[in-house]
């Protein structure tokens, strides 16, 4: 066999000014836009925001892989795709198989001389259908074969280009077409999401593993960058909020990002996987009770207070994993007594009829 | 053509070890496994060539057979040659990337070995679960020993990257009675291989230095010059096809009808139609049976994706009677018996002279189709020819008197 060549990998550098969310200039993003503007997403599309922050920190050497979701059937148009560089879509359930098969090529080609240049950045975009459901195989095995490349969950806690349909990742008490509130079950959603990032850590611990949120965008561009410049696999999860499906005012996509993290209901973190242990350094500004992120939404509009009073047990229990002392205010907000029913439940049954 | 071909060799192997030295001689890229028998023979092969490093290859253990299916699907839009392979229910498991990978004209190769789907869960050849996918834009045929096979394999990988095709190909054994079973197969020099099959090249594949983008969403009326496309692609293969055997006799010295195996058809006025391993039975029995003066022959279909309908009429016209051996199951079919017979029937509608065809379900469940049934089906095409009429379109073989 001829002698094989040796594999150039790229590193990236990070961004400065890592701060918790701020809105302001930052010279060091990149001028590049590798997704372009002009798709039919939504106005104010949680995964679009996301989406273009990821390949700017990722650049121009990059190939995209997009199973079936939003970011495929909203962007993707026949002779008018937004991407600037490689993209092709996957079946819904092959996320990770199609994205290890990219990577599994450009070893074996640039290994043989069959293509010359540094490996490129490799990164399958899957919603959380395909990455907390149907795909989480496909992904998994990626992982657990360590192929280099970046495996990104944008988490709208949702099936959302098929009309709002509850997946693994739709949080307790959130209503979708599939998880409607009624007399019989007036919480609507009645299971608590899947932990999906967190098994991606526990079951891949030799994978760089995080969460982030488009209210954090600096955060979100580095962790792109950690997790490509990882020499082997790396799995995000990114919350990016539906306005479609999780009903609020456009503009407040940015506002929801943070919020999801102030309230503890989205933790923020990073494995890492040389140390074997989790990075809780990330910490919100402020800490807020989960009323004030649910009551921006008409998905959560139909809750009653010991519904509110659940989830804010369940946003305390998420704190308290990451070894966050719980403020006297957030305790007390576990108690139903405190809290009223959202008044706008008639309002939220319209809604529903709507989505 | 290579002057030297001292690296040429003989070796007894089965057909699953032939496909393995396809895939080697073939130089693949990438090779995607998942274990199910009985085609695991063949990448339990290719991982002791790649651990060895006789072959450079990315061996990717995958999670499921669709995986498998997917990886090679981005392997193959990368620009890397792909081999991947299944068996049975893991075929079926797969179903889902047929479409997407002929549709987005990715030439990955797949063997299969076949084996029967569940129920009834035996380990046993049948060909349902390859032809269940007959339609879905593959390229698809039959080998019936561990020669054929390996040649097939070449064959395809050829066919498939031609520019003019870019389809991906099933080269299918059966299970067992191919894959199992030695038989002397040749070797080549690799500097045959090389002068035969040049290197994999796709026009348009993922590379951040060309970008492209792979299988975006269409609107409705887009879709039919799409599918127009692909259909189109499977027509202008058939000449690729022939051009591709008659170039493989030449270099190789082996040659193949790309379409049909006609075996002592002259004179024959009662012809078995089949695909497969099964052939090499019949050949013995139509043998044993001429010696006593039955006047039978047999066709065996070397390719039925693209499917040779016109050579099909011209050869299968010429006859009385058509027996068709299906080993595969076509439950409430047209025959209410294989997917087969309609594809011969639908063959023969235009031919000015029509035989009787008639279905024989022989080879279930991976069952040996033995000499004395080869015997019995003679039998029933003697007599529907001498009845001048079919006693009945589908005979269970072995449930009958």
């Amino acid at each position: 066999m001829p002698a094989t060549i040796s594999v150039e990998r790229q590193m990236l550098p990070m961004l400065g000014s890592p701060n918790q969310g701020a809105r302001f200039y930052n010279p060091d993003v990149p001028e590049t836009e590798p997704f372009v503007p002009g798709h039919r997403t939504c106005a104010g599309c949680g995964p679009s925001i996301q989406y273009r922050l990821t390949s700017k920190a990722s650049g121009d050497n990059t190939i995209l892989i997009g199973p079936t979701g939003c970011m495929y059937v909203a962007n993707s148009s026949y002779l008018c795709t937004p991407y600037n560089v490689p993209w092709a879509h996957t079946q819904i359930g092959s996320a990770g198989s199609f994205t290890a098969g990219v990577a599994a090529a450009y070893e074996a080609m640039i290994r043989k001389g069959k293509w010359k240049g540094p490996f490129p950045n490799i990164i399958c975009e899957a919603g959380d259908g395909s990455a907390s459901d149907i795909g989480i195989g496909s992904i998994s095995g990626a992982l657990y074969r360590n192929h280099d490349c970046l495996i990104i969950c944008y988490d709208n806690e949702q099936y959302a280009n098929t009309g709002i349909q509850a997946s693994s990742r739709t949080p307790y008490g959130g209503m979708t077409t599939f998880s409607p509130p009624g007399p019989k079950v007036p919480e609507a959603k009645t299971l608590f999401p899947k932990d999906l990032a967190r098994m991606m850590a526990a079951g891949h611990p030799h994978c760089y593993v995080a969460t982030a949120s488009v209210g954090y965008p600096i955060d979100l561009m580095n962790k792109v960058r950690e997790g490509l410049n990882h020499r082997g696999a790396a799995f995000l999860m990114i919350y990016t909020p539906c306005q479609k499906g999780f009903v609020y005012e456009t503009p407040r996509s940015i506002d929801l990002g943070r919020l999801v993290v102030e309230c503890g209901l989205y933790p923020i973190w990073k494995w890492d996987p040389a140390r074997r242990e989790y990075d809780y350094s990330f910490r919100p500004d402020i800490m807020r009770p989960v009323a004030e992120y649910l009551k921006l939404q008409g998905r959560f509009g139909h809750l009653h207070a010991e519904h509110i009073a659940t989830l804010q047990q369940f946003a305390n229990q998420q704190l308290q994993m990451m070894n966050i002392e719980l403020p006297e205010a957030l305790v007390r907000a576990a108690d139903p007594s405190t809290h009223r029913d959202m008044a706008a439940a008639e309002a939220a049954t319209a809604i529903a009829h709507t989505v | 053509m290579a002057t030297v071909l001292d690296k040429k060799k003989t070796v007894r192997i089965n057909g699953c070890v032939a496909s393995a030295q396809a895939a080697k001689y073939a130089d693949v890229d990438v090779i995607t496994a998942y274990p199910i028998r009985p085609y695991t023979a063949t990448m339990m092969a290719l991982a002791q060539m790649v651990a060895n490093g006789e072959l450079d290859a990315e061996y990717i253990v995958a999670d499921s057979e669709h995986s498998q299916l997917s990886i090679a699907h981005g392997a193959s839009s990368s620009g890397a040659r792909v081999f991947t392979g299944s068996s049975g229910v893991g075929v079926q498991y797969a179903y889902e990337l047929y479409s997407p990978i002929s549709g987005s004209r990715m030439p990955v190769q797949m063997m299969i070995a076949d084996r029967t789907l569940d129920p009834p869960g035996d380990f046993g050849s049948e060909h349902t679960e390859a032809l269940s996918t007959r339609d879905m834009g593959w390229i698809m045929g039959w080998s019936c020993d561990s020669q054929e096979a390996f040649d097939n394999h070449l064959m395809a990988y050829r066919i498939g990257e031609d520019p003019r095709v870019l389809l991906p190909q099933m080269v299918c054994q059966d299970g067992f009675f191919v894959s199992h079973i030695t038989s002397d197969c040749e070797l080549p020099d690799p500097g045959q291989v090389k002068e035969f099959l040049p290197p994999y090249k796709h026009p348009y594949p993922l590379d951040p230095r060309h970008p492209v983008s792979h299988g975006p969403q269409i609107m409705p009326e887009q879709g039919p010059p799409l599918q127009l496309e692909r259909a189109r692609a499977m027509e202008g293969a058939a000449p690729v096809i022939e051009q591709v055997h008659e170039e493989f006799a030449k270099i190789f010295g082996r040659r193949y009808d790309a379409w049909i195996e006609e075996f002592m058809t002259d004179g024959a006025e009662v012809v078995f139609f089949m695909q497969g391993g099964h052939a090499v039975t019949a050949r013995y029995a139509i043998r044993h049976m001429r010696e006593r003066g039955a006047k039978v022959g047999l066709v065996r279909l070397r390719t039925i994706r693209p499917y040779p309908t016109d050579r099909v009429m011209q050869v299968l016209s010429k006859f009385k009677v058509v027996g068709v051996i299906e080993t595969n199951m076509g439950l409430g079919s047209v025959s209410s018996g294989g997917s087969l017979y309609a594809e011969a029937c639908a063959a023969l509608y235009q031919a000015n002279q029509r035989p009787i065809v008639v279905s024989f379900m022989a080879g279930m469940g991976g069952e040996a189709i033995v000499l004395k049934e080869f015997y019995w089906m003679t039998q029933k095409m003697l007599e529907a020819q001498k009845r001048g009429g079919i006693e009945k379109r589908t005979h269970w073989v072995g449930f009958e008197e």
